[in-house]
């Protein structure tokens, strides 16, 4: 080995040491960033487990039952428990302790059908009641079965066909996948991930570079007969490790995560393997290298840990905000995509969630793009670092 | 064997206060602002076996000095040789035959006494075992045995400079330069750092040559077996207490200081 590549591995296990011995930082992130993805695939499987119970109780609440026992017998017919809403429910429902939408009958629901005259029926929901709101859908369906069923009926009492009433035939055929569908759902997985290695790299990448500055330990430094992009090197490399750590953990931890999924239905849609993790590693490797490399760029021109994570900020905000032009963008991928960091790996992840996978030269222009701004970072602190010793 | 001569060293400071409003937030282009002569004629020779004292008042060039010596300024004018080798052409080989206590002397405060000094002695090129048994040696010469396994962390100023001065001695070096080193320290801290150069000097430790920068004239006086006078840059007289004392016709070598790097106010000395 020569002295160089020595006083490399030197810094980088110095550093490590250093930044494995933060424990209280470690873990914060370990805790906040790492258990984050699947925490939130937890509570989304929660709520579609919700969902589907609620759509497989096939009940409707009505008020002013008495008032309609002719669309009584039409619910009852469909295999509905019909019940009787709650006195309250407008409160109720307003305050998410009610989440049934309540069909309201007025007294005179019956004469007024009876006489054609098209009573009133309403599907009461509050749209900030989410779960409310999402089975009015389904109510508003069973009402209008119940409304073309009477149609049929009375049309059909005077003789005419009920496929008058019917020229066209509409049906709807969806073409996803059912993983494509599920995106829907964990399309801000990837979105997670990224923060968890962004979060990762930023503690140690400040502290090598901006905390040395404010401690200064960084110009006894380089009063060692070692070269400066030796020391910038294994400085890097044990921000990278820890973000590549970080990296790995967030990636793998959807497996387990995938376990404790409470709905069926979203386990079936939310294939994901150990193929998976690797693709996502894939692509969050050299995303970490290069974040890394970018943010201690950043820091090595600040004086102290705090004004750097003022600065590093812009870097956050890019990394969180880019990956929105595809969240916006509900999937239509630009090929100009892959060449913007952060909206590259955000991309290429959301297409393993959707079961298409990438390939060699998908992966091609983030990788150049990341190998770029790594050396770019590495060669700019290694400049700034004899300045940055003395100020 | 530390030689500089004629050293020079300038600085371009922008001045912020000059430009108002809009002016003030873009980048100043080209060698616009004030110039700075930090150091504009410092020389010395300091010897094996001597401790040297750089004595000079607050902004003489000290320090400036110091890091042009360590290759982390590169002068403007001048020559720094250690031990006949040309610091701005081949640093490492200086910086390896050098121990540096330098104005900053940051220590990692998660790492304990002992990692902050072997990592030091790794990058200069010794093995880890090395490094450690040097550690413990020197430990015990300045009496911080009990610190070793310390983080440095909760240090007090005293052993925090006993640390980074085991971490610049680490690899055994045949130079010590220290940019003031009493700064911050107590009476007893003083004493025994006073004691441990002497013994770095002496035959036993080594014959060093050590080079001490300062503004306090009792360390001169007590320590220093040769004095270089430094004032606005410029060295301004060399040579041993009892000379500079002759030289200025005064009995306290407080007040011959004064003479020597005032003189504009008190007196000039003959060419």
């Amino acid at each position: 080995m020569t002295p160089q590549l020595r006083a490399v591995m030197t810094v980088l296990r110095k550093e490590l040491t250093d930044a494995l011995r933060d424990r209280r930082t470690l873990l914060t992130v370990l805790v906040s960033s790492v258990l984050m993805g699947p925490l939130i695939l937890v509570a989304i499987s929660g709520l579609v487990a919700s969902l589907e119970a609620q759509a497989e109780q096939r009940e409707v609440y009505v008020a002013g039952l008495a008032n309609a026992p002719t669309l009584r017998n039409f619910l009852e017919r469909q295999t509905y428990t019909v019940k009787e809403a709650p006195a309250d429910y407008e409160e109720a429902l307003r305050k998410s302790r009610f989440t049934d939408p309540v069909v309201v009958v007025h007294r005179d629901f019956e004469t007024e059908l009876a006489r054609g005259e098209s009573p009133v029926v309403e599907i009461v929901s509050d749209s900030a009641n989410q779960r409310s709101e999402a089975s009015a859908g389904r109510i508003e369906r069973l009402l209008g079965g119940f409304a073309r069923e009477r149609v049929v009926l009375n049309l059909a009492m005077r003789g005419v066909a009920v496929q008058l009433l019917e020229p066209i035939d509409v049906e709807s055929r969806d073409l996803a996948s059912p993983q494509t569908r599920a995106t829907r759902i964990t399309g801000m997985l990837p979105y997670f991930v990224m923060m968890a290695v962004l979060y990762g790299a930023l503690n140690a990448a400040l502290d090598t570079t901006a905390g040395e500055r404010e401690r200064g330990s960084l110009e006894p430094l380089l009063m060692n007969p070692v070269e400066r992009w030796a020391l910038v090197i294994g400085k890097w490399a044990a921000v990278a490790g820890v973000a590549m750590l970080i990296a790995v953990l967030s990636s793998f931890s959807f497996l387990p995560g995938q376990w404790v999924l409470r709905s069926d239905t979203l386990a079936a849609l939310f294939q994901y393997g150990p193929r998976e993790a690797f693709y996502f590693l894939v692509v969050l490797v050299p995303f970490a290298a290069a974040l890394s490399a970018v943010l201690m760029a950043v820091a090595i021109r600040c004086r102290t840990f705090k004004e750097a994570q003022a600065s590093a900020t812009i870097v956050l905000l890019a990394t969180s905000l880019l990956p929105l032009i595809n969240i916006f963008n509900l999937g239509s991928d630009a090929p100009w995509h892959l060449w913007i960091p952060a909206l590259a790996q955000n991309t290429l992840m959301m297409r393993v969630l959707k079961g298409e996978g990438f390939g060699v030269a998908d992966i091609l222009i983030p990788l150049t793009v990341c190998v770029v701004l790594t050396l770019g970072g590495i060669g700019f602190v290694a400049r700034m670092l004899r300045h940055a010793a003395m100020k | 064997m530390i030689e500089v001569s004629g050293l020079a060293k300038s600085f371009v400071v922008a001045e912020a206060g000059r430009r108002r409003g809009l002016a003030a937030l873009v980048p100043r282009r080209g060698r616009g602002g004030r110039v700075v002569h930090a150091v504009r004629d410092v020389s010395l020779h300091a010897v094996d076996g001597r401790i040297t004292g750089l004595l000079g008042p607050n902004g003489a060039g000290k320090t400036t000095t110091l890091r042009m010596l360590a290759g982390l300024l590169t002068p403007d004018a001048g020559q720094l040789r250690v031990d006949g080798i040309d610091v701005v052409a081949r640093p490492r080989e200086v910086l390896a035959r050098m121990g540096m206590l330098s104005d900053s002397r940051g220590l990692y405060p998660r790492l304990t006494a002992r990692e902050n000094i072997v990592y030091y002695g790794t990058l200069q090129g010794m093995t880890r075992d090395a490094a450690d048994a040097r550690a413990v040696e020197l430990a015990r010469m300045f009496a911080m045995t009990t610190l070793l396994d310390r983080r440095t962390d909760g240090f007090s100023q005293g052993e925090r400079m006993k640390t980074a001065l085991v971490r610049a001695l680490v690899h055994d070096p045949s130079n010590i330069v220290l940019d003031e080193p009493t700064n911050g320290l107590d009476v007893i801290a003083t004493r025994a750092l006073r004691e441990n150069l002497r013994w770095l000097r002496s035959a036993a430790g080594g014959g060093k040559c050590i080079v001490f920068s300062t503004h306090i004239m009792q360390e001169v006086e007590r320590l220093c077996d040769s004095v270089v006078v430094v004032a606005d840059g410029r060295a301004v007289a060399s040579g041993t207490v009892p000379e500079l004392l002759e030289r200025t016709g005064e009995t306290d070598f407080e007040e011959a200081f004064v003479k020597l790097a005032f003189p504009a106010e008190t007196w000039r000395p003959a060419a």
